[in-house]
């Protein structure tokens, strides 16, 4: 039937139609509107802001800025959370008489949720400088600036602002592609933003690489961000190219670009709020339950991993599983305990920290000697630290994300094609550092 | 009456929509846009080989370079008024 | 009985500030059935009475370009809301005007909510809202998102419409002799299938016929009057 109409119309109608409504604006138009300036403030800043040679640097100039802001302000509100989870967490353990429960609720509950809740501020903070480019009207410049640039990637302008905000959280970014007209290049661009690194991802950086990088610490953790940006344009031009759907050019790029206006606080906040309350839910629900899977695993069987007041990892069943899935990462140089971190992080990456905290905090007195803990575990050398941390970057950010992919791309074969491509993708990238260092002697 | 690809404009450039040229799916979407026939546009902005930022029907619109070669012109403006 | 109001717009016209300017921010927030597209809805009590009301996506057009389109358009036909609010960009009138057209042909009961209306007058124009009100037949009210300017009278303007539920609208685009013919010669064949014609605007569907939407076309597909129409194409190609 729509081919026989099709045959018999051509496209006429279509595009007839659409003229003859602009054409009827038109007559109303001049009986209800007067005046109009030809050149308003906001096409002159698009003069400079979307200059050729001006445009990358302001953006990158206001990116940068962007991450300094969320890092720096976001800083001593992550410390007050995570002071305040101490302080219930031994403060509980000090009132409730039973060591069982005790230790449930300052180790598991009240220090998993401080593990998590932490990544509020940043997250937020993040969601808020998003919000207040997208509703100054930049962000759909920046989409512009970087057209060219994403054409030659075998994307376009509009994915290019799903990955910005993957940097915040994966879900709303792939959540973000709906604005992609053609299929083919909105489930690309759904398959690449997990590698976008997410903050849920920085803190296992920042552990990691304060433990055992030394005064490369910083250079660890900005080589992740780089490697993920890196992968997603490797992998990309690599789909285009191999899996038979994406073959072709993107769809040609159209965007309004909306007047420059100043941001208000309401609005400002709602953006944020409804990007950010996407992983709160995650976080009150799938990451909490997983916390209190490792916690259980790791504290039973009680009477075995508690002798007398010694704390026996080492007995328990998180060993226990460690060390069967332990021959899989061997070759990476990972020990059981990064095993099984990398494992309970497909859940979510928080809970690779979480993890850490959970193994080396119940030995040590306190969250804040993780770090030195981790460090004089001896489980990482600096070059097997960078292939952990490149895993983590690399394999699924978290089962949320799973669920949201297969949501927007409505696809089973999608779905499991990144989960698996994500996977075999962070054992090469974390084999190759581990392999090529040895070969530069940094064993 | 001579046509030329829009994409072929320089900054500050004014011209006529004549015809666009492509898929379906594209002719459509710039006609809802408002690239219909005898609609003025203005390039605001091009930065080539870069997308092109045009003043149509009161709205900036960034299009790629490759829909921007598919909507053809004529620059004869005064014609059409 | 509570009010249905469905909100529309294109993007960037302020509608998530309009939606939550008139629920006073509270929202429940789902999906649409077997859709990937976020719901959201929320209520608001204006002079005693309830509305509720429903977010659609913010779109340029009704046509079944994507998802968001089509869950817009889909609602706006099947389930009929009261009154549908069009937010439309004072600043940027000719292209948002494009989809009031759009809904007027829906038949849908609208009323337009003339958003950025402050910024509009800093940039120097002068909107006539009685003249526009009266040459497309609806209520049009001058808001200001940001401030709440407008939302009074939005919602009184919304009342007043549910009330006298009028479909008949003033403006319908002329598509030209030739066209007009054709599509009121499909109409009438649509009306010939009355379970058709009592869920769908008649002249909508035959104009969607004529610009062989996907989703128009499977419709009709199902029904008995698809004969008869590709009879009259044909007879129009001669």
């Amino acid at each position: 039937m729509s081919k026989k109409i099709r045959e018999i119309l051509g496209e006429d109608a279509e595009v007839a139609f659409a003229e003859r409504r602009y054409a009827v604006i038109s007559e109303i138009l001049p009986k209800v509107l007067k005046g109009a300036k030809p050149l308003t403030r906001s096409d002159m800043l698009d003069k400079a802001l979307l200059n050729k040679y001006l445009g990358i640097p302001i953006f990158l100039a206001l990116w940068w800025a962007l991450f300094r802001f969320t890092f720096d302000v976001s800083a001593p509100f992550s410390d007050l959370i995570d002071m305040f989870f101490s302080w219930l967490g031994e403060t509980t353990s000090g009132v409730i008489a039973n060591e069982q429960i005790a230790s449930f609720l300052s180790d598991g509950i009240f220090g998993g949720l401080g593990g998590v809740l932490v990544f509020l501020p940043p997250i937020f903070f993040l969601f808020l400088g998003l919000a207040i480019l997208e509703d100054s009207g930049y962000l759909a410049r920046a989409a512009f600036v970087a057209d060219r640039i994403m054409y030659k990637l075998g994307l376009h302008g509009k994915s290019f602002i799903p990955m910005l905000i993957g940097f915040g959280c994966n879900i709303p970014g792939i959540m973000a592609t709906r604005t992609i007209d053609r299929e083919e290049d909105r489930i690309l661009t759904i398959l690449v933003n997990p590698l976008m690194s997410c903050s849920a991802r920085l803190p296992v950086y920042i552990l990691v690489s304060r433990a055992v990088l030394g005064g490369y610490y910083t250079a660890g953790v900005y080589s992740m961000y780089i490697l993920g940006i890196a992968l997603a344009v490797l992998m990309a031009l690599l789909f285009r190219r191999v899996i038979p759907y994406f073959k072709g050019k993107p769809s040609p790029f159209i965007l309004e670009l909306p007047m420059y206006a100043k941001p208000t606080l309401r609005n400002t906040l709602i953006h944020m709020w409804e990007r950010g309350v996407l992983f709160l839910k995650k976080a009150g629900t799938i990451i909490f339950l997983g916390i209190i899977v490792v916690w259980l695993l790791s504290s039973y069987p009680w009477n075995a991993v508690h002798v007398e007041d010694k704390f026996l990892l080492e007995n328990s069943y998180l060993a226990m599983f460690g060390k069967t899935i332990e021959p899989i990462f061997r070759p990476l140089g990972f020990n059981w305990m990064g095993a099984v971190a990398l494992f309970f992080g497909f859940i979510a990456k928080e809970i690779v920290v979480g993890t850490f905290a959970t193994l080396f905090g119940l030995q040590a007195e306190g969250p804040e000697e993780v770090i030195p803990a981790l460090k004089s575990s001896g489980i990482f050398t600096p070059l097997t630290g960078l292939a952990f941390m490149a895993f983590t970057l690399i394999y699924l950010p978290c089962i949320a994300t799973v669920g949201v992919i297969y949501r927007e791309t409505n696809s089973w074969k999608w779905t499991l094609f990144t989960v698996i491509y994500e996977l075999i993708l962070a054992y090469v990238v974390a084999m190759a550092i581990v392999w090529i260092g040895g070969l530069l002697g940094y064993a | 009456m001579s046509k030329m690809p829009l994409a072929m404009l320089s900054e500050n450039e004014e011209a006529i929509v004549v015809e666009i040229r492509g898929g379906r799916g594209l002719v459509r979407r710039l006609s809802e846009m408002g690239f219909t026939y005898g609609a003025k546009v203005r390039i605001l902005h091009s930065s080539s080989p870069g997308p092109v930022l045009v003043s149509i029907r009161g709205s900036r619109i960034a299009l790629g370079r490759g829909a921007a070669m598919k909507i053809l012109v004529n620059l004869e403006v005064e014609k059409w008024q | 009985m509570a009010i249905r109001v469905a909100v529309i717009g294109n993007p960037n016209v302020g509608k998530t500030l309009i939606f939550n300017n008139l629920t006073g921010g509270k929202a429940h927030v789902g999906n649409w059935p077997g859709k990937t597209v976020e719901k959201k809805e929320g209520k608001c009590v204006h002079k005693g009475v309830e509305m509720k009301i429903i977010d659609l996506p913010g779109t340029y057009s009704l046509t079944a370009n994507s998802i968001d389109e089509l869950v817009a358009r889909n609602y706006i036909v099947e389930e009929k809301p009261d009154v549908v609010i069009d937010i439309v960009d004072s600043s940027n009138l000719e292209r948002n005007l494009y989809l009031t057209l759009q809904l007027l042909e829906l038949e849908a009961n609208i009323v337009i909510a003339l958003n950025k209306f402050d910024i509009a007058r800093d940039l120097g124009y002068e909107i006539d809202v009685n003249e526009l009100s009266k040459l497309l037949g609806i209520p049009v009210v001058p808001t200001v998102a940001t401030t709440k300017e407008g939302m009074e009278e939005l919602k009184d303007a919304v009342l007043k419409a549910a009330r006298e539920k009028r479909k008949k609208r003033k403006i319908e685009v002329s598509y030209g002799k030739k066209f007009d013919e054709l599509i009121l010669k499909i109409q009438r064949a649509i009306e010939n299938d009355e379970e058709l014609s009592k869920k769908y605007p008649t002249r909508w569907l035959a104009i969607k016929v004529l610009e062989a939407d996907e989703e128009v076309l499977k419709i009709i597909d199902r029904s008995p009057c698809k004969h008869e129409i590709v009879n009259q194409l044909l007879e129009m190609k001669g």
